[in-house]
């Protein structure tokens, strides 16, 4: 016969929640986290295109060559699109819901990164944003994007 | 002027299909899976593992953190093949795979080839990911998959009429295939309505939980000869792959692409013209759903109802196996469960199984034909990576 399972104990501990994850820079990415550690959202620029790309690649995906120029920008544009996580992923716990944006930057390339200070139901397609960040350790600090008004 | 095409000769066919019961954190390993979709393979074209001389598998979740998945794979079975291919396209794999093996038949390479998928995402979790994910995505607490179609939906919704409702009757329409098939995962064997859809609570929003597929474990598979070979050896019952089309990373050099122009406004168009068809000639559609809205969005950029009006056409169109556009007839994934990355294989295997007059319960009356899509990966702030389109004919 075999053992019954022991039962679980009723105050059984609630599992400590995941950290949210920290990039951990490359040779291709280190300068954009350098310059988003002085406040700055650094993008690539091709001199032979005389365009930006995103996300950091250590080619263009215009020319193929290796050539790109890091640039600081004003970290402006508009919300493409959004959506309001209800089902917290990894480091999010408690957060939900909240906004994760895709912002067209002023540069002409997109990036994905929070929409925060604003309600969820308040933010729209269109409305205008701008970089803002937040410390997760020593080394990153993370781009997020708030209501530029 | 046709486009040229490797396939209009209809010289190489599907004789077989497998597919396993779909469940949830079964246990299983992919390779167990693996094995049931073999042994039903080689019961049904009369074979044993050394008369099976090309294989070819899709990537596993639950086993893509082995560099060696095929050969192990190949060893479990006691197959030898002389041309071996793994795709790691995702939900796109299967249908590549037809393609890939209709090439190495058509040039003698093998004779035999068993397609096999199979996957245990719900039981083992193996994907560690690189590229953008680690530093520019999960950071953002993007929720993964429903997170990246969180976008689609609200960039839809900016630019088009969205009618849920539309949506829901898709829902209801692929529960309804999942109601009358065996295989489907039991939970999902019970209808639901259109305000079911609409209720179900919200996880990426405008993006709800019936929108969404399920991770499961399961595995499906098929086999493909010359058709010269297939009729020598006896087989009656054969399905033709008459045209194929893929595009991965559509719109990779653009920085600004339109999110909800997928790969298949390329593909979709580039199929048909190849099969010489017309969308209204597509007797089925089984397209790769792993959110609905996917379905909507194929639907339009194939060329089954203008772009914008997807929902509409959705909502006006009798989607059952006796209407005017059946579509995912035994409850694609989203009905019946995905069977992980072995998912793509799930349209493939009822499209066939629809072909050879063996849909019990959800038969379509004149199943001359199908379209097959598959989908694969999530991009960066993009459309979804690979679409592709196969065209069956029996």
């Amino acid at each position: 016969m075999s053992t019954p399972a022991p039962k679980q104990a009723a105050n059984k501990p609630t599992p400590t929640p995941k950290p949210r994850p920290i990039p951990k820079p490359t040779a291709g990415t280190k300068y954009f986290w350098d310059a988003a550690k002085r406040g700055k959202l650094a993008l690539q620029y091709d001199p032979e295109s005389k365009t930006y790309q995103f996300w950091p690649r250590t080619i263009s995906v215009t020319t193929g060559k290796r050539n790109l120029e890091w640039r600081d920008t004003s970290g402006k544009g508009e919300v493409y699109s959004f959506t309001v996580t209800h089902v917290p992923a990894t480091g999010f716990d408690g957060k939900a819901p909240y906004v994760v944006g895709l912002i067209e930057l002023d540069e002409q390339v997109r990036i994905i990164g929070n929409i925060l200070n604003i309600k969820p139901d308040d933010v729209k397609v269109g409305m205008r944003v701008k970089v803002m960040f937040e410390k997760l350790s020593d080394d990153i600090s993370y781009f997020a994007f708030e209501p530029d008004k | 002027m046709a486009k040229k095409n490797f396939l209009d000769k209809q010289d190489v066919c599907i004789v077989a299909y497998a597919e396993t019961k779909i469940d949830r954190a079964s246990g299983k390993t992919a390779y167990e899976l693996a094995a049931e979709v073999a042994e039903e393979l080689f019961a049904k074209t009369k074979t044993k593992p050394a008369d099976i001389d090309g294989v070819s598998f899709s990537v596993p979740i639950s086993e893509c953190s082995n560099p060696f998945w095929s050969n192990y794979a190949t060893d479990y079975l006691g197959i030898s093949p002389r041309w071996l291919q793994t795709t790691d396209l995702g939900g796109a794999s299967t249908i590549a795979n037809v393609c890939r093996a209709a090439m190495a038949l058509q040039n003698d390479l093998c004779e035999t080839v068993m397609l096999i998928a199979a996957d245990a995402p719900s039981t083992k979790w193996s994907a560690v990911y690189g590229a953008y994910r680690n530093e520019f995505w999960e950071p953002t607490g993007i929720n993964g998959p429903p997170g990246a179609f969180g976008l689609l939906y609200q960039r839809y919704m900016a630019q088009h009429k969205l009618d849920f409702r539309g949506l829901g009757a898709l829902a209801v329409a692929q529960r309804n295939g999942a109601v009358v098939n065996d295989l489907a995962y039991d939970k999902f064997r019970q209808k639901i309505t259109i305000d079911d859809y609409l209720n179900s609570r919200q996880v990426s929003s405008p993006l709800r939980l019936l929108d969404s597929v399920m991770f499961c474990d399961g595995g499906n598979g098929v086999v493909m000869m010359k058709t010269e070979r297939a009729k020598k050896l006896g087989f009656k019952n054969l399905v033709y792959p008459i045209a194929y089309s893929e595009v991965t990373n559509h719109k990779g050099a653009h920085q600004t692409p339109d999110i909800t122009e997928s790969g298949f406004s390329v593909s979709g168009p580039d199929a048909l013209a190849k099969a010489g068809l017309k969308p209204s000639d597509i007797a089925m559609f089984h397209p790769y759903d792993d959110f609905l809205i996917a379905v909507m969005l194929k639907l339009e950029q194939i060329g089954f109802c203008k772009r914008g009006e997807g929902s509409q056409f959705l909502a006006e169109t009798d989607l059952s196996p006796t209407g005017k556009l059946p579509i995912n007839t035994g409850g694609g994934q989203i009905g019946a469960g995905q069977p992980g990355l072995a998912g793509g294989g799930l349209n493939l295997v009822e499209a066939v199984r629809q072909l050879m007059g063996e849909a019990t319960g959800r038969q379509v009356p004149n199943p001359k034909n199908a379209m097959v899509t598959g989908i694969g990966v999530i991009p960066y702030g993009r459309n979804w990576g690979t679409s592709n389109v196969l065209i069956l004919n029996k």
